[in-house]
């Protein structure tokens, strides 16, 4: 996605990646998350990026000239490459990430709250118990979020010219 | 005590400033009240010399200010030669500002000039009280710097410019020896008060050396204008005549014998006999000079080189108190001349070529006579002052060194055949020109003070006349002096030497004789080498125009260069260099802003995992 | 073979994460920028979900539920900006949004 030319071919790719990212949730057993995923990120977020694509009719990429756009190519590409490769090898030195931790079995039928900690379960009924219990409060701060977020929206995309009435 | 020498200091200048201040365009008051304060001077110096306590040395001194362990004091010593100065410097300077109401009657600068004349008495004062060296360098610029103010009283005048010009700057050279004296006399002692100066070296003889004691001098050389600095003195004529009396002949010319006076605890024998021999030389090549001039003045200039050449033999044989002695006759009968030249000059709307006088004595009987008191004097006629004190020279002069002696006694004879010449030539016979034909006495302003300068200078030599304050510092020389033998052969030679000098100018110059100098027909090659004062001039200016210009142009060159280019502008571009730095992070696109913010939150980062952690 | 372990998961979330922070760094138009910026949010909440799942702390996934809130609020707003500016300059690149110089 981040290379391509068309910013609607970017989208599509935008898309298809989140929904690899949901079929991992769900591999990960948050099935609750993989939904919202699908629902919120690919449903509503993308979408709402390419109306506003669509919106803004840009072309392909007009880039800088073809032969800076070639050597900045190579060269980006090769920085990244330098870094992608060192960072490897650190980690395969430090014994991969995490430290090789292994999958635990999730117990079924588990309380929901053990001491301050929230045991894992696949039910949303938990993630309900939990998101009403303990976080509560950045639950309701999230909820003034929306509510900003809604009410800049509205005032930004205000057109300047007022008609007179 | 100290109130009284306090306000003597500041009296002077308090007139000055007031003068500077608000009669700029009042003359006459702005005259008034310079006499008046010379006048206040007059009184404050009998205060000290004469008042309760003052049979004692006062000494007082506070600091002015201090640089960790240095420390610069502002102090007055009042002692014996102190107390002689003194007293000349305020009747003498007294006299000469009544003389000025009467010369500068028609001038239009008279508030520049009286203000003038009062910052100079402040110098001048200042330097007689002053206890320390560092104070009287201070006061010494400032009478140079009053000196330079008055020389340039007739600032319109080319001459007149270029000589205070000329004045000041040979000063100045040589009071930067000075200056190097100062600096190493407070390296080799610690001190430059002059009272601890005189207690250490007492102590300790070995400390001094010759080279400190020439430094010191050199103060001497550039104000008393001796060889080699002696050319700005002639030059300095371009000013009014009451300033050339009381600079150049009664008061400044004799701090430089002062000063040496001052320190004359320092010098080794090796000193003394060089400014002994130097003062000799020069009382001989002056008088020498003074033989072919045809102004007044400089006639009076020469002269005043000359004996200022015999004060420093005196010292250089080891009697200060003799040539401080010759000092006080000599600022009498000189300042005598001077301003009775002064009065021939302004009679005469200020003629000053001396053959074109002549038979002045008819008209202006009063200046002829006193003036004719002064030129006796001079040429050491018996029994005047001028006699006691330069005899007392000679006969030192005869007992301690020959060398000295025969070359001051030539220059007593020069002296006396000069002094003749000019009184003859502008007084006697008849009148050679139309200035001299229409010349009146003058006012009384300018005949009074010739009066009283006239009686001292005849009676100025018994100095069991005075009172003993002044005369306390002679004494002893004066004693050790009168104990020599060969009294009888010295007062024959005398006679001898003023005698004769009358003759010869009596049968050269007596006659009638019209505006070309005799001297030059009968010995033109004589004539030539006196009257080209042994090309000191031309080298001087030859080393200026081709030795010293071309340098300063190249330092110029290398200053533009090296300060303004490199260093100044040099400096401006590391500046701007950084400005450039900090510029290029504020070009406006988001991408580099990204970068360096994420640029900075991995730098966060790599601090926060490697470096100092908290704790 | 190696079964796939936590490791991989968050090899792949720290792909993720490089591959958006790139974008954001390179991309001219705006528009894919902020696309580049929900990418690397992407790779943040799958390496919570992955810590969520190994240590069986239902906290990670909660933090997921807030990171994908904020994230849609966010880009609401950032398409907002962007539609703005779009009507003053009249293009969506980046070399076109320069104060500084013309």
């Amino acid at each position: 996605m981040v290379c391509s030319k068309h910013p609607v071919s970017a989208a599509m790719f935008m898309i298809i990646s989140l929904v690899g990212v949901a079929s991992l949730f769900v591999l990960l057993e948050a099935f609750f998350l993989a939904v919202l995923q699908i629902l919120v990120y690919a449903g509503a977020v993308m979408v709402l990026f390419l109306f506003i694509i669509m919106l803004v009719d840009v072309g392909p990429n007009a880039g800088k000239s073809s032969k800076m756009k070639l050597i900045s190519g190579l060269a980006g590409a090769f920085v990244i490459s330098l870094l992608i490769v060192s960072f490897l090898i650190i980690v395969q030195s430090s014994g991969w990430i995490g430290g090789g931790a292994n999958w635990s079995p999730i117990i079924e039928g588990a309380e929901p709250v053990i001491g301050d900690n929230l045991s894992f379960s696949t039910s949303v009924k938990s993630f309900g118990y939990g998101l009403m219990t303990k976080y509560m409060l950045p639950l309701q701060i999230s909820g003034f979020l929306l509510l900003a977020a809604m009410v800049g929206v509205i005032v930004l995309s205000k057109k300047e010219e007022q008609d007179t009435n | 005590m100290v109130q009284v020498a306090l306000s003597l200091l500041l009296l002077p200048l308090l007139s000055a400033g007031i003068t500077l201040l608000f009669l700029r365009k009042y003359g006459n008051i702005a005259a008034l009240l310079s006499v008046a304060s010379a006048g206040g001077i007059l009184a404050f110096s009998s205060f000290l010399i004469f008042g309760k306590d003052s049979d004692q040395i006062f000494s007082w001194s506070t600091t002015w200010f201090q640089l960790s362990d240095w420390e610069l004091s502002f102090g007055f010593l009042v002692d014996s030669p102190a107390k002689t100065l003194l007293f000349v410097v305020s009747f003498v300077g007294l006299l000469i500002h009544i003389f000025s109401l009467g010369y500068m009657a028609d001038d239009k600068a008279k508030s520049r000039y009286f203000g003038g004349l009062s910052i100079f008495m402040f110098s001048m004062l200042g330097i007689t009280l002053s206890d320390n060296l560092v104070m009287i360098f201070v006061f010494w610029e400032l009478v140079g710097f009053s000196s330079y103010l008055l020389i340039a009283h007739y600032f319109s005048t080319d001459e007149a410019a270029n000589a205070s010009k000329k004045a000041f700057i040979v000063n100045r050279v040589g009071d930067f020896g000075f200056l190097l004296g100062i600096i190493i006399t407070y390296w080799t002692y610690g001190t430059v008060n002059l009272q601890e100066l005189s207690v250490t070296a007492n102590l300790d003889p070995s400390l001094t050396s010759t080279m400190l004691c020439l430094l010191l001098a050199c103060g001497f050389i550039g104000k008393s204008a001796q060889f080699p600095l002696h050319v700005w003195l002639p030059d300095a004529m371009a000013g009014p005549t009451p300033v050339s009396a009381l600079i150049h002949a009664a008061t400044m010319v004799a701090a430089g014998i002062f000063l040496l006076i001052r320190i004359e605890f320092l010098f080794t024998v090796e000193a003394l006999k060089l400014i002994g021999l130097a003062g000799s030389v020069m009382g001989l090549y002056a008088g020498f000079c003074a033989l072919t001039q045809r102004d007044i003045k400089k006639v009076l200039a020469y002269s005043t080189l000359s004996q200022l050449g015999y004060m420093a033999a005196a010292f250089g044989l080891g009697l200060p108190g003799i040539a401080l002695f010759h000092l006080m006759t000599h600022a009498f009968f000189k300042a005598l001349m001077f301003l009775g030249s002064g009065s021939v000059i302004h009679a005469c709307h200020h003629e000053q070529d001396i053959f074109n006088y002549g038979g002045l004595r008819k008209k202006m009987p009063v200046t002829a006579y006193t003036f004719l008191i002064g030129v006796l004097a001079i040429s050491g006629v018996h029994f005047l002052s001028g006699y006691f004190s330069k005899d007392a020279i000679l006969l030192g002069a005869y007992n301690l060194d020959f060398v000295i002696f025969s070359i001051l006694y030539l220059g007593a004879i020069l002296t006396s055949i000069y002094m003749f010449r000019l009184y003859f030539l502008t007084f006697c016979g008849e009148t050679r020109s139309k200035s001299s034909e229409n010349a009146v006495e003058s006012s009384v302003f300018m005949t009074a003070p010739l009066i009283v300068l006239a009686v001292l200078a005849v009676f100025g030599g018994f100095h069991s006349l005075y009172p003993a304050q002044i005369v306390e510092y002679l004494l002893p020389d004066i004693s050790r002096v009168a104990e020599m033998p060969h009294h009888l052969w010295m007062n024959i030679l005398g006679l001898f030497a003023w005698v004769g000098g009358l003759l010869f100018a009596w049968k050269i110059y007596g006659s009638d004789t019209q505006s070309k100098d005799p001297l030059e027909l009968k010995a033109p090659s004589l004539f030539q080498l006196s009257t080209s004062k042994l090309f000191f001039d031309e080298v001087y200016l030859f080393y200026v125009n081709r030795i010293q210009d071309p340098f300063f142009r190249f330092l110029e060159v290398m200053e533009l260069l090296f300060i303004s280019g490199l260093m100044v502008r040099g400096s401006a571009g590391v500046a701007a260099l950084f400005a450039l730095l900090g510029k290029s992070f504020y070009s406006g696109k988001i991408h580099h802003y990204s970068f360096w913010f994420v640029l900075g939150t991995l730098g966060f980062l790599a601090y926060a995992i490697l470096g100092g952690g908290i704790s | 073979m190696e079964t796939i372990s936590p490791s991989h998961y968050l090899f792949l979330a720290l792909c993720l994460f490089s591959i958006g922070f790139f974008g954001v760094l390179l991309r001219r138009n705006i528009l894919l920028l902020l696309m580049s910026l929900e990418l690397m949010l992407n790779g943040i909440n799958l390496a919570l979900v992955t810590f969520s799942r190994t240590s069986l702390n239902l906290d990670g996934s909660i933090f997921v539920f807030f990171i994908m809130t904020v994230a849609a609020a966010e880009v609401a707003v950032g398409l907002a900006l962007l539609v703005a500016l779009y009507k003053k300059r009249q293009s969506v690149f980046s070399e076109d949004m320069n104060l500084v110089s013309n």
